[in-house]
C-alpha cells in the first residue's frame, strides 16, 4: 500500500504530465481523485485508486487529442487507448471518459469511436459542470462542482468492491461540501427523473451500511451527515 | 466499428444492463424486493440499534410503540421498533448491535432503533 504523501506526489506528477490536455478548455479531473484534490492543499490522503479520470467534453475530442500528443511519460495501452499507462513508478494511470452535455439521460453511455482515443460517453458525467479550479504546487487543475461530482457518484451504475469504494468516495466529498453546495446538490437532484431520485437515495442508504476501508473515509463516522442529505433528499419527493 | 471501438461497445452493454437492474428495481420499489431498500432506509435513520429481548420487544408494543412493517416481509420476520433513547434507557437486557449489513445485524429477531435527534425524515417517505 502506497502511503498517502507518495501517492500525493504521484497524483501531482501525473497531473503535471497531463497539463496540455488540462488547459484544453472544459476538461475535467472527474472521479475518484477528486476529494483528494479537494483537500486542503490537495493531500491526497484518501487511497480510494490507483488512476485518475479525465472527462473530455465530446466537443473537445479532437483538441484533447492535439494535446496528447504533446504529453511525456505515459502512453496510450495498446488494446485500451483511453487508458494512458505510466512510464515509470513517479506515475499514475489516466483514463479517458466522454462527457455529453447534451446527453440528456444519466443512465445513457455510448461510445466515441476513434483510432486514437476512444471514448466511452456517461450520461450521468452531463450532471458535471467546472468548479473553481485547484492551484497546488503551480498546477491549476480543472475540477467540476462538488454537488454534480456526488450525484454523479450516486448515480452511475456500480457493483460490489468497486460500487462501495465509489460510494466512500462520495462520502468523501460530502464531508468537504458546505451548505451552499449541499443545497446544489438537492437542486440537481429535484431536477432527476423519479427513478434517478430513488437510485440516489438506494445509494445513500448502502453507504450508511457498508464496512469502513483503509485510507478511505469512515462510514460509521459519516452517517448522521448521510441521514441528514437523505431527509432533505425524501422531501424533494 | 474500430475492433477498439467494439471493445468499448462491449462495456457500454454490460453498463446499460446494470440500468436496466436498475430500473427494474425501481419498479419493484413498493413490492417484496423493495424491502431492502425499505430496511437499508430505516436504518440508516437510526444513530443506535440495540436487540432486544422477546419479552422486552412485547413489552415495548404494549405500551404502543408500533413494529415498522419491513421487518414483516423477511423471513423470519423481524420486530422492528423505533423507540425514543429516553425509553431505551429503561429496557432489560439490551445489546447494542454494530449498524451494518455483514456485521449481524441481520441475525437479530427484536431490535430497537434509535433515531437521530438532529435529522427529520418526511413522515411515511419510503414507505409503499
Amino acid at each position: 500500500m502506497l502511503t498517502g504523501m507518495n501517492f500525493r506526489g504521484r497524483l501531482l506528477a501525473t497531473l503535471r504530465a497531463m497539463e496540455p490536455v488540462l488547459e484544453v478548455p472544459g476538461i475535467l479531473v472527474v472521479g475518484s481523485e477528486v476529494p483528494n484534490l479537494l483537500e486542503q492543499d490537495a493531500a491526497s490522503t484518501l487511497v480510494v485508486s490507483q488512476d485518475v479520470d479525465l472527462g473530455i467534453p465530446i466537443g473537445s475530442h479532437g483538441a484533447a487529442k492535439d494535446a496528447l500528443a504533446k504529453v511525456r511519460g505515459l502512453h496510450p495501452a495498446p488494446e485500451e487507448p483511453s487508458v494512458w499507462l505510466p512510464d515509470h513508478e513517479g506515475l499514475i494511470e489516466v483514463n479517458f471518459l466522454g462527457i455529453d452535455p447534451e446527453l440528456g439521460d444519466p443512465g445513457e453511455v455510448w461510445v466515441l469511436d476513434d483510432p486514437i482515443l476512444p471514448l466511452l460517453v456517461y450520461g450521468a458525467l452531463s450532471l458535471l459542470s467546472a468548479g473553481p479550479p485547484v492551484e497546488v504546487e503551480g498546477l491549476r487543475l480543472p475540477v467540476p462542482r462538488p454537488a454534480g461530482l456526488l450525484l454523479e457518484k450516486l448515480l452511475t451504475a456500480r457493483t460490489a468492491e468497486k460500487g462501495d469504494r465509489d460510494l466512500l468516495v462520495a462520502l468523501g466529498l460530502l464531508t468537504q461540501m458546505d451548505g451552499a453546495a449541499l443545497a446544489e446538490a438537492e437542486a440537481l437532484c429535484a431536477g432527476l427523473q423519479a427513478e434517478l431520485r430513488h437510485a440516489v437515495r438506494a445509494n445513500l442508504t448502502l453507504l450508511t451500511l457498508i464496512p469502513g476501508r483503509l485510507g478511505m473515509p469512515d462510514p460509521t463516522a459519516g452517517r448522521e451527515m448521510v441521514a441528514t442529505l437523505l431527509a432533505r433528499l425524501e422531501a424533494l419527493g | 466499428m474500430t475492433p477498439l471501438g467494439a471493445k468499448l461497445e462491449r462495456r457500454a452493454r454490460r453498463i446499460r444492463g446494470l440500468t436496466a437492474v436498475r430500473r427494474w428495481e425501481y419498479r419493484q420499489r413498493d413490492l417484496a424486493q423493495g424491502a431492502w431498500y425499505r430496511l437499508r432506509r430505516l436504518l440508516t435513520f437510526a444513530a443506535e440499534v440495540w436487540a432486544l429481548e422477546p419479552a422486552e420487544a412485547d413489552r415495548l408494543l404494549a405500551e404502543g410503540f408500533v413494529a415498522d412493517p419491513v421487518g414483516q416481509a423477511f423471513e423470519p420476520p423481524r420486530v422492528l421498533l423505533v423507540i425514543p433513547r429516553e425509553r431505551l434507557l429503561r429496557v432489560a437486557g439490551k445489546r447494542p448491535v454494530v449498524i451494518c449489513l455483514d456485521c449481524g445485524l441481520l441475525a437479530e429477531r427484536w431490535l430497537a432503533l434509535v433515531p437521530w435527534s438532529s435529522v427529520s425524515p418526511p413522515k411515511d417517505a419510503g414507505r409503499p
